[in-house]
């Protein structure tokens, strides 16, 4: 028991001796931290936004209403879901008319009253809206359904969700990317830090090991005091992604309407990750660093 | 205790001057000797107490210290061989923030032993070492032949059966030097083996213990009953 009060009281000695070091080391982990965060929530958003939009519908098939071309007949139209029903491809369909485009546009873009205004029940066109067996098989539908008589256009709604993923994923990339970056600089901090106070207790580690202290116990309150400050870099990362992320993801559920959002859950969930990696970070980096300042 | 066999160590000076430190010394100290180790600085004497310590390593040749060849010595069994040698420098390098029992008590706490134990033990070692009333004394506030006595307490705490002392006089005036000697007689009458190395000719001829000479790295004088010097 004894023994394990030490290795404690010289971790903690440590970090306050060089008080700047240490603010330095748990501030670059932070940064690090909230960065690889922030990249991990962003993909779990978005395959929370794929599950959601990919689960949904993936093509709509906007039918003429006398604008641009002339009106499809109830013929036609009963022809064409029974031909969408028949293929297989398809793996659901169903019917949007007129008033039922206008009612979900309205509930859309509730608070936007002056865009409301400009449209009324006639604007928007019915559609037939198609779950695919397969995604990747739009080209099957628009090539067999695109020349209907009464079939305005057809459109791969994954286009649009993809321009969306694609701009999350470069989001997440680029914070990843320095998440990483800002993550070695930590690791480089820490072995300095070490090896200043590798330093300052050289005496104290020389007659440790003259007397016979085994090599754990020599280095344990390094890198012990590596791991304090990595756990305190990490919990204040956490800390800032609790206190951001719901509201934020609260803010932004209200304003747009079509997309579930990442809430207080998978910030909890990541925690073990985060703090895997920065006490991770600071135990190998302490630990690398040992082996080149402070030889048993 | 102690079998060198041909022990040879050199190091590098710069590009390619090779300084040969110890130049094939064999050697023996059984158990219970007493062994000053004399000569001139760069003789090899402080290259010796390391090679003991398992602080060097021979290049070639042999050493043993108490049944272990050293050469093959596992990494972390190096620990344990010193737990069965105490060290005493000729700075004493105690930790100056903590008191005279503390930097005892810590030669044990960092090997592990137990509260109970090193309650018991500390206190005796202070008393043969003549300290008992400084125990709570640190370090700046004591003479030198006082810390170096808290030195060798410290060295002798876990009851080695080696003591190595690497000019434990060199920083003591004379009068204070004889009494430091009487403590490392009385360690030895223990049983303890004792190895000295020292510039202190009064000292090894008022001794009259086994000398052991080197020069150039070479042994070039083992005699039991010695003088520090030839035909002193």
């Amino acid at each position: 028991m004894a023994r394990w009060r030490y290795v404690l009281v010289e971790a903690l000695a440590g970090l306050r001796r060089n008080l700047l070091m240490s603010f330095a080391v748990v501030l670059s982990i932070t940064v690090s931290l909230t960065l690889l965060g922030a990249s991990l929530l962003l993909s779990e958003q978005v395959e929370l936004a794929t599950d959601d939009w990919t689960g949904r519908v993936e093509v709509s098939i906007f039918l003429c209403d006398d604008r641009a071309c002339p009106a499809i007949t109830t013929q036609q139209r009963d022809q064409l879901e029974a031909d969408l029903e028949a293929n297989p491809v398809v793996a659901e369909v169903f019917y949007e008319s007129k008033r039922e485009a206008y009612d979900r546009f309205t509930r859309l873009f509730a608070d936007q009253p002056t865009l409301i205004e400009a449209i009324d029940v006639a604007t928007l066109p019915a559609s037939f809206r198609v779950k695919l067996e397969n995604p990747q098989l739009f080209g099957v539908i628009r090539d067999q359904f695109a020349a209907y008589p009464g079939v305005e256009e057809i459109v791969d709604q994954r286009d649009v969700l993809n321009q969306f993923l694609r701009f999350t994923t470069l989001v997440r990339n680029a914070a990843l990317a320095i998440a990483l970056v800002q993550l070695l600089a930590a690791g480089v901090l820490i072995a300095n830090t070490i090896r200043v106070a590798a330093y300052a207790r050289r005496e104290q580690t020389a007659i440790m090991k003259l007397v016979g202290a085994a090599n754990w116990y020599v280095r344990l309150p390094f890198v012990v005091e590596g791991i304090i400050a990595g756990a305190l870099g990490t919990a204040a990362a956490w800390g800032i992604l609790y206190g951001t992320v719901p509201r934020v993801t609260r803010d932004l559920a209200r304003e747009v309407e079509l997309l579930p959002f990442i809430g207080v859950d998978q910030v909890v969930a990541i925690a073990p990750l985060m703090a895997l990696a920065g006490v991770g970070i600071a135990a190998l980096a302490s630990t690398l660093a040992l082996r080149r300042f402070l030889r048993v | 205790m102690i079998r060198l066999v041909d022990a040879t160590k050199a190091f590098r000076r710069g590009r390619d001057v090779e300084v040969v430190a110890l130049d094939a010394v064999s050697l023996e100290v059984t158990k219970g000797e007493f062994v000053f180790v004399v000569g001139p600085s760069g003789s090899g004497k402080s290259t010796f107490m390391r090679l003991l310590t398992r602080e060097q390593v021979a290049d070639s040749g042999e050493v043993w210290v108490s049944g272990k060849n050293l050469k093959k010595l596992r990494r972390w069994k190096v620990p344990l061989l010193r737990r069965e040698i105490g060290y005493v420098f000729q700075d004493f390098k105690l930790l100056p923030n903590k008191t005279v029992r503390e930097n005892v008590s810590f030669a044990l706490e960092v090997i592990g032993r137990g509260r109970k134990e090193i309650r018991a033990r500390v206190p005796e070692v202070l008393e043969l070492v003549g300290l008992t009333d400084k125990a709570e004394s640190l370090p700046h506030e004591l003479s030198g032949g006082q810390q170096q006595r808290v030195s060798i307490a410290r060295a002798f705490v876990n009851n080695p059966r080696l003591l190595l002392c690497d000019e434990p006089t060199g920083n003591l005036d004379p009068a204070t030097s004889v009494g430091i000697m009487k403590l490392l007689d009385r360690i030895n009458r223990t049983g303890t083996t004792v190895v000295m190395a020292t510039h202190d000719q009064q000292i090894v001829d008022s001794m009259r213990r086994r000398v052991v000479e080197l020069e150039d790295g070479r042994v070039v004088r083992d005699q039991v009953r010695g003088v520090y010097g030839y035909g002193a």
